[in-house]
């Protein structure tokens, strides 16, 4: 069948039918044996631009509406179920990417923002596990991906905060999707430079800390589990949330007051009556203690890692990158006049990059330049662990 | 519940609604919108979707209920009507984080709707249930946004042209927000946005405050005169069209436009006077907002109409306007609505001002009263009570004059009923001026308690007096051609009876009189000026109604009073003529009514005798016995150491009058027979005389004068008939009663001299018969006991000109006729036992056979009663005695033979 042929039989079909008829062309078009021509590739992103996303009319033309939300809503009804039926993982990633390969269309990534969430919400595998390849090959820290995550981070943890449940399963069920979500994650939250500095919610830091903590193999599950992705294209390296989920816990106990969750609590005992109060007190934890259970976790699941090949988990640089806010703390300590080694947030902090240092090292997983990084920790304030480890490390070099 | 199975539950929803959705029926609408509301909470992803389906939910219910709004039953029935009850708790309570999400889509939905019927009349469409449920979420969710998205949704709304109503609406739960940025657009959304949000009272206050900012920024100083330019233009305009902005601008306006931003403001406009924003406010739209402004306004151009001329000719055009608009009878002018709420501030303003304010003023006051009768009426009354110069009662009447003659073209033919109308306004305003004055009165006052009179201090009441007078002074000067009708003197005549009530307090002894009050004024110069007042009002009827009789016997009651209060006057000019005009009154009114005249005789003799019978000499009727004095029934009874015996030779009796004590050797207190001819006698008799005019009436008036003596003086009606018995009867039966009437006759000058005034007017003397027999009697037992013994005594000497005053009032009274009339001359010459003889047999047997009835005389031509001489000639059986003791003593008494019996002889 030619291509104008094909398209003509499209557009005897309404909208939502013609989409869907479009997924099937598309898979004949660009799944075979051997990677398609590129008359394929554009005929096939023609027919995308065409039927599925209703953005370009018969000549090429940008057309005015797009899809209104409702449509919207059919079509990723319709993408859902196709990649849900799909039982090759290769053409259901193909089928992915060529749909929301190129990221320059806002609308179409407005589109893959609520698939993402709702397939969170439905708990999706198959959608799941595209994103995340999507995810992995788009760069976890690029702007897309970001905003992707953002929307994904507001319906889930802002709007609708009564889905724990199946939040939690995902580590399960879908842990390249997770473990690329939670890199992107890191990047949105404690970034140096922002002011003032965003905090994750607690709720999304609770999910995180339960992820980590209850599935030691998660962070390192991208890069474990490769991609399986269509002939001739380039599978992106898969960054282990460990770099940003080391810079969270070692800075948070420069940002969050110990104490400040338990005023929080006893304002909740006044609200709810007293057997519900009872059982939220006994539950919950505090950040602090979150952030506590989040190192646990990491230090874990850096143990847990196990070596094939060149260590890849652990950038030595973005480590000594956050020494940076370390130090501005320090310097505003020293210019209110405290004593540096007496102040206990500072300590705890410094021990934490310290525990972390030498596990991963430890453990083999730190790739980069571990000199500069044991310079960079050498300059950090004085902490008997952190003296111990670069030591230590230092004589071992 | 297991995530897989809830994911499953959840697509299955996402399908059902999808299906749904895409058959475009509201009939499932409410199923779809519950799994719309279950998607939302648990699929944030499709609230893109599920709000749009929500929108077109909302355009359909608007659709229903506008086409199906009157009845009920039907809407609970449609299905998008039942979605949106079910939407509208929902979208409300999903929480802060939603906010964000929702405010838009709400006030995106409003501005489509509002675009979508912008034909309807707004009040309709925001009636309808599925557009107030919408404004509702939209508050809700507004509240939740935190101030800088808040204030991106109201823009957002403030650019719609459709939907001011709804920014209204939504805006009064941030009124600071958007009264301001309202100010920014056009005039016309401007108003429309201010006029709903002023709905809500609260807002009104930043709605003021706002306009205030932009009017103050307007006129600021700081170099950028180009940007301000047209500000003031555009307030002008905005105001013109709305009236919360008129107000928001007008309300405090002493405290928004002082004196300095004043020259501020007439330099800026001197600045742009000719610029093109500046053409469209004119004098003439001032004007026009200036009719719709409050009288604050009209104080605050008063006030600058003294330094500016543009000040000055504005008044002037806005009066003209006003008195134009005021030819349309349903038009309701705001300013003169205003005026009459601070009617008070405004009637101050008149009395106190200056000329041009006092003509303004007086202006307005005609056109409110002309639309407010109650207005009309109270000031009426203020002026009358407050008025303390010519020019403000000249403003009254012209405000009289002006709001009578306002509508009636000359024409018309209901100008009676008009009038009518109106004099009876009149007559109320005088009647509450009159009230109020004397409630005034009682009212304790600050000028009192600071000790800060003025000498000439007057009652309230008495200022009200003279300016009634004043106005009636004019009024009968007849060159004002305004009062020709009469209506001042017209609305008092129909206040009589309260006039004559508040002469009747003023005048009465036992008014209570606060300190610090007005009414701890000497109260007779009021009284006086209230006695004026009711002697220039016609209360005879001859230009007006007569009035009514209660009316009449109050002022007479009251004008009885006040003339026993002058008699008290020491000033002697003041004295007389306070009771020349009391008498005046009473003149008037008795000539009007019998029953007045009955009143005024009965209660002025009444008075002169129980009251004030100290005023006229005359003893008190029972003196009180003196505590030094003791009976002489103890007196008799204490004497000696041994028991007394009757008649004993030992025994010394006390001589005295039972009753009296011992007799004190010529006690001149008690012997007196007080004198007739005293001043108050005079002038009490005057009155008496002034209640009787006429010929007929004097006649009249004196009957009842002696039939109200005998009612006073006697003390039953028993032998009261006018026959004289048999002298023994007298002795027998009714001695003790005659000794007691003659007492009292005795005691009291104005009895004495009021039965000589009746005397005169014959036959009114022979209803005091019983008056007259007593006295008789009482000598006749006297003289007889005395005899010669005590012919010198003192106790002789009042017998004897008692006898003489009564021979010389039976003598005028025509009841002894002619030889026994001059019985008076022979008297003093007489011995006792001749005087006897010559009573009881010329006198007392005359009168005994000859009743003194009215009778006996006969009404001659001119109308006169007499006795004619010839006719009535006494018969010589009682004449004999008289003869006898003339021919007895004729050495002395013969110069009276001839006078009595000569022309006797001649006839017989």
């Amino acid at each position: 069948m030619s291509i104008s042929d094909l398209k003509h039989s499209l557009r005897k079909l309404e909208f939502p039918a013609c989409a869907k008829e479009a997924l099937l062309k598309i898979e004949q078009l660009l799944v075979g044996r051997v990677a398609p021509t590129n008359k394929q590739m554009d005929a096939a992103m023609e027919i995308v631009s065409e039927f599925v996303f209703c953005e370009a009319d018969r000549r090429g033309g940008r057309r005015g509406g797009g899809l209104n939300p409702l449509q919207e809503l059919q079509l990723i009804d319709i993408i859902c179920d196709y990649l849900s039926a799909c039982n090759n993982e290769t053409t259901k990633n193909t089928i992915f990417l060529s749909l929301f390969g190129g990221m320059e269309n806002q609308r179409k990534l407005k589109i893959l923002c609520i698939l993402a969430s709702m397939a969170v919400s439905a708990s999706s595998t198959p959608v799941l596990l595209a994103v995340g390849v999507w995810l992995q090959q788009m760069g976890c820290s690029s702007p897309q991906s970001l905003q992707l995550v953002e929307n994904v981070i507001r319906d889930h943890f802002y709007l609708n905060t009564t889905n724990h449940a199946a939040l939690q399963s995902l580590a399960g069920t879908a842990p390249q999707f997770v473990s690329n979500f939670i890199t992107s994650v890191t990047e949105l939250y404690m970034i140096d430079g922002q002011n003032p500095v965003k905090l994750p919610p607690k709720n999304l830091l609770e999910v995180i800390t339960l992820w980590v903590y209850t599935t030691p193999t998660l962070c390192t599950s991208a890069q474990l589990n490769a991609a399986a992705l269509p002939n001739g294209a380039i599978p992106m390296a898969a960054v282990t949330p460990f770099a940003g989920l080391v810079r969270w816990c070692s800075l948070a106990p420069l940002y969050i007051d110990r104490d400040a969750e338990m005023v929080e609590v006893q304002v909740k005992k006044i609200k709810l009556e007293g057997e519900r109060t009872l059982k939220s007190t006994t539950k919950a934890h505090t950040e602090w203690e979150l952030y506590m259970q989040l190192q646990l976790g990491v230090l874990q699941s850096m143990r847990a890692w196990r070596r094939r090949g060149p260590p890849a988990a652990l950038n030595a640089q973005r480590i000594a990158a956050f020494t940076h806010p370390i130090r501005e703390y320090t310097q505003r300590l020293k210019d209110r006049g405290c004593d540096i080694t007496q102040d206990d947030n500072l300590q705890v902090s410094l021990d934490r990059i310290g525990q972390a240092v030498q596990v991963a090292l430890a453990s083999g997983c730190v790739y980069g330049n571990i000199n500069h990084l044991l310079a960079a920790l050498d300059s950090l304030p004085e902490n008997r662990l952190l003296k111990i480890v670069v030591k230590a490390h230092q004589q071992a070099i | 519940m297991n995530s897989q199975t809830k994911s499953a539950a959840l697509s299955a929803d996402l399908n059902n609604f999808i299906y749904g959705v895409s058959r475009r029926n509201f009939q499932n609408a409410p199923e779809l919108t519950k799994i719309g509301i279950l998607l939302l909470k648990n699929f944030p992803a499709a609230r893109d979707a599920v709000l749009e389906y929500f929108a077109m939910v909302f355009h359909d219910a608007v659709n229903v209920s506008l086409n199906h709004g009157d009845y009920e039953s039907d809407s609970s029935a449609n299905g998008s009507l039942e979605s949106v009850t079910i939407i509208g708790p929902e979208l409300c309570s999903l929480g802060d984080t939603w906010a964000p999400f929702i405010a838009p889509w709400c006030i995106n939905l409003i501005m489509d709707i509002a675009t979508d019927k912008a034909n309807l009349p707004n009040a309709t469409l925001q009636s309808t249930e599925p557009v107030r449920v919408l404004l509702d979420i939209t508050t809700q969710n507004l509240t939740m946004l935190n101030s800088e998205e808040r204030a991106k949704c109201i823009d957002m709304m403030l650019g719609c042209r459709a939907c001011s109503w709804a920014v209204g609406w939504v805006g009064r739960a941030e009124p600071a927000l958007v009264a301001p940025r309202a100010l920014a657009l056009g005039a016309d959304a401007a108003r429309a946005v201010l006029a709903h949000l002023a709905n809500h009272p609260p807002a009104l206050f930043h709605v003021r405050a706002a306009i205030v900012d932009l009017f103050q920024e307007a006129i600021k100083e700081d170099g950028q005169p180009e940007k301000k330019r047209e500000v003031i233009p555009y307030l002008l305009n905005l105001a013109s069209k709305s009236d919360i902005v008129l107000k928001a601008l007008t309300q405090d306006i002493e405290n928004t436009l002082t004196d300095e931003v004043l020259d501020r403001l007439g330099a800026v406009c001197a600045a742009h006077k000719h610029s093109v924003a500046w053409e469209g406010v004119g004098p003439a739209s001032v004007v026009t907002l200036l009719l719709r402004s409050d009288v604050h306004c009209l104080f605050l151009l008063l006030k600058h109409t003294q330094r500016n001329v543009f000040s000055r000719q504005l008044l002037e055009h806005l009066l003209q306007k006003l008195e134009y608009e005021c030819l349309f009878p349903d038009r309701n002018i705001p300013l003169l609505m205003s005026a009459a709420e601070e009617i008070a501030t405004v009637r101050e303003r008149l009395l106190t001002g200056n000329q041009r304010e006092q003509y303004t003023l007086a202006r307005i006051l005609i056109l409110v009263c002309n639309t407010l009768p109650s207005e009309f009426v109270s000031t009426i009354s203020y002026l009358l009570q407050y008025s303390r110069n010519d020019t403000t009662l000249a403003l009254l009447v012209r405000i009289i004059s002006g709001t009578i003659t306002m509508h009636t073209p000359n024409d018309s033919t209901d100008i009676s009923t008009d009038t009518e109308r109106y004099q009876n306004l009149i007559k109320t305003g005088v009647e509450y001026a009159l009230r109020e004055a004397m409630m005034s009165d009682t009212q304790i006052k600050k000028c009192f308690i600071e000790n800060a009179t003025f000498n000439d201090e007057k009652t309230y009441l008495h200022h009200f007096c003279l300016n009634i007078i004043k106005l009636l002074r004019w009024e009968g000067s007849n060159r004002v051609s305004y009062l020709r009708t009469r209506s001042i003197s017209r609305a008092v005549e129909g206040n009589l009876q309260r006039v004559g009530a508040a002469l009747h307090e003023y005048a009465s002894l036992l008014r209570v009189r606060n300190t610090y009050t007005m009414n701890s004024l000497p109260e007779l110069p009021t009284c006086h000026a209230l006695a004026e007042l009711l002697d220039r009002v016609d209360i005879t009827g001859t230009k007006s109604p007569p009035p009514s009789v209660e009316a009449i016997l109050k002022v007479v009651q009251a004008t009885v009073k006040y003339f026993f209060r002058c008699l008290h006057i020491k000033d002697a000019m003041e004295k007389i003529s306070g009771v020349q005009s009391a008498c005046r009154l009473l003149r008037k009114l008795c000539a009007q009514s019998k029953l007045a005249r009955a009143l005024a005789l009965r209660d002025l003799l009444e008075t002169a005798m129980f009251r004030e019978e100290r005023a006229f000499g005359s003893r008190p009727h029972a003196a009180a016995p003196s505590p030094h004095h003791h009976l002489l029934m103890h007196l008799n009874q204490q004497h000696g150491p041994i028991t007394q015996l009757t008649q004993s030779h030992t025994s010394v009796f006390h001589a005295g009058i039972i009753g009296k004590g011992v007799r004190k050797a010529g006690g001149p207190d008690d012997a007196d027979i007080p004198p007739i001819l005293t001043t108050n006698n005079e002038l009490l008799m005057g009155a008496l005389m002034s209640c009787m005019d006429g010929n007929s009436g004097i006649v009249e008036g004196a009957t009842s004068v002696s039939l109200l003596l005998v009612e006073l003086v006697s003390p039953d009606v028993m032998y009261n008939g006018l026959p004289w018995p048999d002298e023994d009867f007298t002795k027998q039966v009714s001695i003790e009663r005659e000794l007691y009437m003659r007492g009292a006759v005795e005691r009291c000058a104005v009895s004495r001299a009021a039965l000589r005034r009746v005397a005169r007017a014959r036959p009114a003397l022979c209803l005091a018969s019983a008056l007259l027999r007593a006295a008789a009697a009482t000598l006749l037992h006297r003289l007889r006991a005395h005899l010669d013994r005590h012919a010198q005594s003192a106790e002789a000497a009042r017998e004897l000109s008692a006898l003489s005053e009564l021979l010389s009032v039976m003598a005028l009274g025509q009841l002894l006729p002619h030889p026994l009339s001059h019985m008076l001359e022979l008297a003093p010459e007489l011995t006792a036992s001749e005087l006897v003889q010559v009573l009881r047999d010329c006198l007392w047997n005359y009168t005994r056979d000859h009743v003194p009835s009215p009778a006996l005389f006969t009404c001659d031509a001119s109308g006169l009663h007499w006795r004619d001489p010839s006719t009535c000639k006494p018969p010589s059986t009682y004449t004999d005695t008289l003869r006898l003791i003339i021919q007895k003593r004729i050495s002395k008494l013969g110069h009276l033979y001839p006078i009595m019996f000569l022309n006797l002889d001649k006839e017989s």
